[in-house]
């Protein structure tokens, strides 16, 4: 019996070993900040925005056209009583505008910017860390360029990160 | 007082319904003059009211245009072709809503001021007497009838 006391018992090992990686974990997870991320496509290609400006996802809404707004705000739509502005995301990544009836639709909030952005398809809503998010490509081209604050990967797909501040201030006039 | 506000207080508009091109308008009918059926060919100070407002590139086609006589502020009257009339009705402003703060710069330049809430249904509120271009149109129109 006394033998057995003196060594330690394989399962305390194992147990062990497993509390270690445990700390581990809860040590990157302390030292890593995660941030949300909501992935959709537009014009062919993965983007993303920060969760913390998406407030809403909206399927299949009727968007009301309005006369004399310029090509990129094709109107309004009614959420739950609510009038928002819907801004098309295609007109800033140099597609062609939306043509989908009942499209989908993000809310975007940040700040005093408070608008509907027109997306082809939400792909994924997932946290991710901070240090995954690398700087935008100095090389990168196209319209999309004014809008990006970073670029991550999504298994085998790059996504695009968009700041919806930099889209505000391209909007207002 | 305003003469909009009734004495409890309730704020209320009567406002002239229509759609044009699919799009519902609604303008208050204190800026309207008076109303009459058009005949094809009429002319004379007529304004489409796609073509005020900025339609753009979109086809409209008028199925049962009317026309109105719109008081202005500094012109006299001028006379706005539209279509689809649907109905005279006082509506309380707890109905309307503004426009979103980023159409809303865009919007006004055409007389378009805020929405009325009607079930599902957007109309969009318009005050001939904010459209931008006005004068210049009115102005135009003018010359053009002088021979």
């Amino acid at each position: 019996m006394a033998s057995e006391h003196a060594t330690t018992l394989k399962s305390e090992k194992v147990l062990e070993s497993i509390k270690q990686a445990q700390r581990s974990k809860e040590i990157v997870d302390v030292d890593q900040d995660m941030v949300k991320i909501v992935i959709f496509e537009s014009c062919g290609a993965c983007y993303g925005f920060y969760g913390a400006d998406i407030k809403e996802i909206i399927q299949q809404s009727q968007i009301s056209w309005v006369p004399g707004l310029p090509e990129y705000l094709p109107g309004l739509i009614n959420v739950r009583g609510d009038i928002e502005s819907v801004v098309d995301l295609h007109h800033f990544l140099g597609g062609d505008a939306a043509t989908d009836e009942k499209p989908v639709i993000a809310m975007v909030v940040r700040d005093d910017f408070r608008s509907g952005v027109l997306v082809d398809a939400i792909v994924d809503v997932l946290d991710i860390l901070v240090s995954e998010i690398k700087p935008p490509l100095a090389t990168l081209q196209g319209a999309a360029r004014e809008l990006v604050c970073g670029e991550f990967q999504y298994g085998d797909k790059p996504v695009t990160l968009l700041d919806s501040e930099k889209l505000a201030s391209k909007i207002r006039i | 007082m305003n003469d909009w506000e009734t004495t409890s207080g309730v704020v209320r508009l009567n406002l002239l319904l229509f759609t044009v091109g699919g799009v519902c308008f609604a303008v208050d009918a204190e800026q309207v003059d008076g109303m009459s059926g058009y005949q094809t060919g009429e002319s004379g100070n007529l304004l489409w009211f796609h073509e005020l407002l900025g339609f753009g590139y979109r086809d409209v086609t008028y199925r049962e245009p009317a026309v109105l006589a719109i008081k202005t502020v500094e012109s006299g009257s001028c006379r706005v072709i539209i279509d689809n009339m649907e109905d005279i009705a006082e509506y309380s402003v707890s109905d309307i809503v503004p426009l979103p703060a980023l159409l809303e710069p865009f919007a006004v330049r055409n007389g378009i001021w805020g929405v009325l809430k009607r079930d599902s249904v957007l109309t969009l509120l318009v005050d001939f007497h904010r459209i931008a271009n006005l004068p210049d149109i009115l102005l135009r129109i003018t010359k053009e009838c002088i021979p």
